[in-house]
Parts: C-alpha cells; sequence; structure tokens
C-alpha cells in the first residue's frame, strides 16, 4: 500500500519535472521568434480606459497588427490617464493611454514620461455641457455661481468650460466645480447636485434620449476646436530601454488608427467587445477623430492654452515630451 | 422554527425589494436608476457573461490568496504577542495606530510601490485582513482561563505544552471569528483595489466598464453578486466555526442567532 503510494508519488515527480522540462522547452522556440524581429520586449501590458477613445489598441489586437510586429499587447483596465500615472512609473504598464491635459500637468511636475502615440481628437459634440431640458439656463452666461459637475477637477473638462466661459465673458472662478463620476453625473444634476455637468459619449446621447437633457453649449469649438484630447505614454526610461519595441508599438497603433479614423463601421463592431457599449449605442453615437500621427505643433496647442488659463506655471516645449517614431 | 425564520427573511427582502421598485419607478424615474427587477434580471443574466466570471474568478483568488497569507502571518504573530506579555506592550501602540487607518485608503501608496497589479491588490488584502484575526487572537490569548494553565503547570507541563494543550485550543474559536471578520474586509478591499487601479479582470473591473459604458444595471448587478459572495463566504465560515467550536458556544453561553 505505501509502496504503491510512494512508486505514485515519484511517478508523479516524474511527470511534473517532465511537465516543467517541457514547458521551458516549448519557450525557447518563441524567444527566438521574438529575436528575430529584434524587440527587446515581446509581451507588454497596455493600459486603457473602456471608452471609444481607446478603440485602437483593441482593433490593432484583433487585427493582428501587434501580431505582425511581433508583439504580444495585453490590455489593461485603467480608471484614469491620472491614476495610470503610478502604473506606468512603478512598471505595471509598460504603456498607458492618458489624456493631455493629465500628462502636460505631469511633465510641469517633473514627471519623466514621453509621449509615444496619438490616440483620440475631439470633434464636434464629443465634450458638451448638458443641462436637463426644463433648465431656466439658456446661455452659458447663466452659468454664472452655478455649480457644473466634472469627472475630473483641473483637469481637461475644467479647462473645456473655461474656455466657453471667457467667450461670454466670464472667468473659470466665476462658477463652481464639483467631481462625479461621468456614470452618476445625469442623475446628480436631477437631484439638484449641480446645475450642468460637462458629458462625453456615451453619456451625451443616453442623457439626451433617456433624461430629455439638452446641450448649453458644445466646448469643443473656437479655442478647443479639433483638441488633442488623448494619446499613448511611456515613462522616459521604458522609451529608451525598449526602442524597438515602442517603434513596433508605434508602427501597429497607427495602422489602426488609420483604420479607425476611415472606416466607423470598425469601432462600431469593436466597441461592444470591450466596453459595455451596445451595438445599438455604438452606431448612433457621436466620435471625435483617430489621428494616426503625433503631431507636436497641434499638441502645443494644448500646453499653450493650459498656460494661458493657469494650468501650467510655464510654458513647455511638447517637442521635448514626445517620443518619435524611429526610423528604423 | 428554522422555517419560519426563513420565511420572515424571505418577506422582509422581499418587501423591500417590492418597496425600492414603487419608489424608483414612480418616484426617482428619469434619474436613469434602474429598478430591482431590472438589476435582479441582469444580476440573473450575468453567470453566462465570461467577461464576469473571469471577473469574480480573478476578484476571489486574490481575496483567498491575500486571507490566506493574513492568517499564516497574523495569528502566529498573534500568539507569540499573546504570550509574551511584555512584547505585546511594546508593539501594541503600533498596532493601535495602525489598525484604524482606512486600508482602502493605502491603495496609491500600494499602486506606486508594488509594481505587480496581483501582488499589489494581494498586499492591500493581507494589509486589511492582518488586523481583525490578530486582535481577534489577542483577545482569545487573554481569555485562556488561568486555572486551568495553573494546574497543568502544577503537573509539571511546560510553557510549550501549556500553549499547545490550553492556550491554543481556548484561542482557536477567537481566532475563527477574526478569520470570519477578516474575510468580509478582505472581499471590500478586492473589490475596492479593482475600482481604483483597474486591471484585467474582477468584479470591480467589470463594474468600471459598465460604468463608462452608462450601463448602471451592470454596475449595480454586480456589486449584487458581490454582496451575495460575501454572504455565501460569511455562512459557510459560520457553519464551519458551529461545527468545529461547539463546545465553545456552549461554555460562553453565546445564544444562537
Amino acid at each position: 500500500m505505501t509502496r504503491k503510494l510512494r512508486c505514485n508519488a515519484i511517478a508523479l515527480g516524474v511527470a511534473v519535472a517532465l511537465a516543467l522540462t517541457g514547458c521551458s522547452g516549448s519557450d525557447k522556440p518563441a524567444d527566438s521568434s521574438a529575436d528575430s524581429k529584434g524587440l527587446e520586449k515581446t509581451t507588454i501590458k497596455v493600459g486603457a480606459l473602456p471608452v471609444p477613445d481607446a478603440v485602437s489598441l483593441y482593433l490593432a489586437n484583433e487585427k493582428g497588427f501587434f501580431k505582425e510586429e511581433g508583439l504580444t499587447v495585453n490590455p489593461v483596465i485603467i480608471t484614469g490617464g491620472a491614476a495610470a500615472l503610478p502604473q506606468i512609473e512603478s512598471g505595471a504598464l509598460d504603456i498607458s493611454m492618458t489624456n493631455y491635459v493629465s500628462t502636460f500637468l505631469a511633465v510641469s511636475t517633473g514627471k519623466k514620461i514621453k509621449l509615444i502615440a496619438d490616440c483620440y481628437q475631439a470633434g464636434p459634440n464629443t465634450f458638451n455641457i448638458m443641462v436637463p431640458g426644463d433648465s431656466p439656463l439658456k446661455t452659458v452666461a447663466d452659468l454664472k455661481g452655478k455649480t457644473v459637475l466634472v469627472n475630473n477637477l483641473h483637469n481637461i473638462s475644467t479647462l473645456a468650460v473655461a474656455t466657453q466661459l471667457k467667450v461670454a465673458g466670464l472667468k473659470e472662478t466665476d462658477v463652481k466645480f464639483a467631481e462625479k463620476p461621468l456614470p452618476e453625473m445625469g442623475a446628480a444634476i436631477k437631484s439638484g447636485q449641480g446645475e450642468a455637468g460637462l458629458l462625453t459619449e456615451p453619456f451625451i446621447t443616453a442623457t439626451q434620449s433617456a433624461s430629455g437633457f439638452r446641450k448649453l453649449a458644445d466646448t469643443m469649438t473656437g479655442q478647443m476646436e479639433n483638441f488633442p484630447i488623448a494619446g499613448w505614454m511611456a515613462t522616459e526610461e521604458w522609451s529608451s530601454k525598449y526602442p524597438k519595441t515602442l517603434a513596433a508599438f508605434q508602427r501597429a497603433i497607427s495602422k489602426a488608427q488609420q483604420l479607425a479614423s476611415s472606416d466607423r463601421k470598425q469601432i462600431e463592431t469593436m466597441l461592444p467587445k470591450y466596453t459595455k457599449i451596445d451595438a445599438k449605442t455604438a452606431s448612433v453615437i457621436t466620435l471625435g477623430t483617430y489621428p494616426s500621427e503625433l503631431n507636436a505643433d497641434r499638441l502645443q496647442k494644448v500646453a499653450d492654452l493650459m498656460l494661458e488659463y493657469g494650468y501650467l506655471k510655464g510654458a513647455i516645449d511638447v517637442k521635448s515630451v514626445i517620443a518619435a517614431p524611429s526610423s528604423s | 422554527m428554522a422555517g419560519a425564520r426563513l420565511l420572515r427573511g424571505a418577506v422582509g427582502a422581499a418587501g423591500f425589494l417590492v418597496l425600492g421598485e414603487v419608489v424608483i419607478r414612480f418616484g426617482l424615474q428619469g434619474l436613469g436608476t434602474p429598478p430591482p427587477s431590472v438589476i435582479l434580471y441582469e444580476a440573473a443574466r450575468m453567470p453566462a457573461d465570461p467577461d464576469f466570471l473571469a471577473g469574480v474568478g480573478a476578484t476571489l483568488t486574490n481575496w483567498a490568496l491575500g486571507l490566506l497569507i493574513a492568517t499564516a502571518v497574523a495569528v502566529p504573530l498573534g500568539v507569540l504577542l499573546g504570550a509574551l506579555a511584555p512584547l505585546e506592550r511594546a508593539i501594541r501602540p503600533v498596532l493601535e495606530f495602525m489598525r484604524p487607518i482606512p486600508s482602502v485608503a493605502i491603495i496609491p501608496l500600494a499602486i506606486l510601490l508594488i509594481p505587480a497589479d496581483e501582488l499589489m491588490k494581494v498586499s492591500v488584502i493581507v494589509y486589511a485582513s492582518i488586523w481583525p484575526i490578530l486582535i481577534n487572537t489577542l483577545y482569545g490569548m487573554h481569555d485562556v482561563d488561568p486555572q486551568a494553565k495553573e494546574s497543568l503547570r502544577s503537573f509539571g507541563f511546560g510553557d510549550l505544552a501549556v500553549l499547545a494543550r490550553v492556550s491554543l485550543p481556548s484561542a482557536a474559536p477567537f481566532v475563527a471569528t477574526g478569520i470570519r471578520i477578516a474575510a468580509g474586509v478582505a472581499l471590500v478591499l478586492a473589490v475596492s483595489a479593482e475600482l481604483i487601479a483597474g486591471g484585467v479582470a474582477g468584479i470591480g473591473v467589470y463594474v468600471n466598464v459598465a460604468g463608462s459604458g452608462n450601463r448602471m444595471d451592470l454596475m449595480l448587478a454586480a456589486t449584487f453578486w458581490a454582496g451575495i459572495i460575501g454572504v455565501i463566504a460569511n455562512v459557510v465560515l459560520l457553519a464551519g466555526e458551529r461545527r468545529l467550536f461547539h463546545w465553545h458556544r456552549v461554555r460562553t453561553g453565546v445564544a444562537e442567532s
């Protein structure tokens, strides 16, 4: 009995040992195929918000654009660009989505981060100040002394509202801002926690159709027309340590961005797969654009506007924050 | 007896749901708040959603791992401190300071310090679950009947024998209670860490994704499941405690609840 047990144990041990050596053996071909592409790192973790902005990451995965580059990309859900910053700093993520306002705020405090690819640019009616249908507010000037709900204080939403206030002859300090997550914003306005809110998709469409909200202003006009919203970032250290991996990521993402910007259907079929936006909503929501090139001049507009509205203490030369695609 | 209690509980729960349904359908309409019937419908469909199942798997893995490590650390530490009074007096102020720190508040710090996502989450769970187990173990060690210890000593048994034969069995029910309380805390932290840090899968990650897609119904249905899992864990651990330490309930006269 005990002898049989011992035999079994030995057999099991041998099997485990074989399985282990088998595993390490099968790892080798994978490594060498990666070597042939010359990438320093073939498997990377990339943080993204579950929103339409990030569609190119999922498109590049599904269409095999990363695979063609010898890259395995594991998407990780993040909770915001500012929240993802410590995650790329600690190494939990290799690359993450970020919004440009958060990025330049971080750069101004000395964070060593690089923008490596563009992600999303605002289009008309993608960042709207919304009010209930029966609200007495008719124009942006009426917001004086009122509370405007935003998903993040001192960030892109407040900046967007500030540019509209300026047109109406008001300052950022003429309204009160309060932070509220986007999913709860509509209900919070209805229950009187604020008079208006800065909403993005799919919440603009949802509050319009379900709660009868109306648009008070489209903030992506005037100074913020075609405003660059989101990009992909990595730490300076990561960018210089893995230049080929970085270049491979840039090529694949750029290809996916081109696909997204040329074919809305691709976005609509992709959205229900990585977000909880259903196919019907995906077909009606307003989308921005998906630039395939990280253009310093366009991004400089963000930094300059932040300086003008006091979000930055000093000017930032955006060129120095960009890790340009290498020619290799 | 048990049947009547179950019936009263069911009636209470049903009444609560009906009240919620009425209030939301007729009072809060237009707020975008889904009524309980919609939430329960989505919750019932969720076990067929592979994303959600992967999420539950990830959350429960972190939860179990965190609870296991916390138990492995806190029980020996509690026994040691409980057995060595001077050591306990020296460490107690530190314990009393660290215990009330809201564990959720250390998540951002953990994100910055611990590069591996799963390790970060497990560490936070361990941190939060250690305190209830440690404190309960300490109480258990203090509660040991001094007469039993003395009589064993008078028969010539050494310290280790007293520990093994009297102190540990006597403290065990307290330890079990500590683990049960920690299980609830650990689940809260497992989901909170996912809500704050995101991740590949998890109940909290699922709630985040549902929220970003304006699916309040799915957010609440996933939250409902988190509650159900918490209840199940508590019931299972409580049943285990009752079986293992029936004599303790008899001795201390804890009423059946």
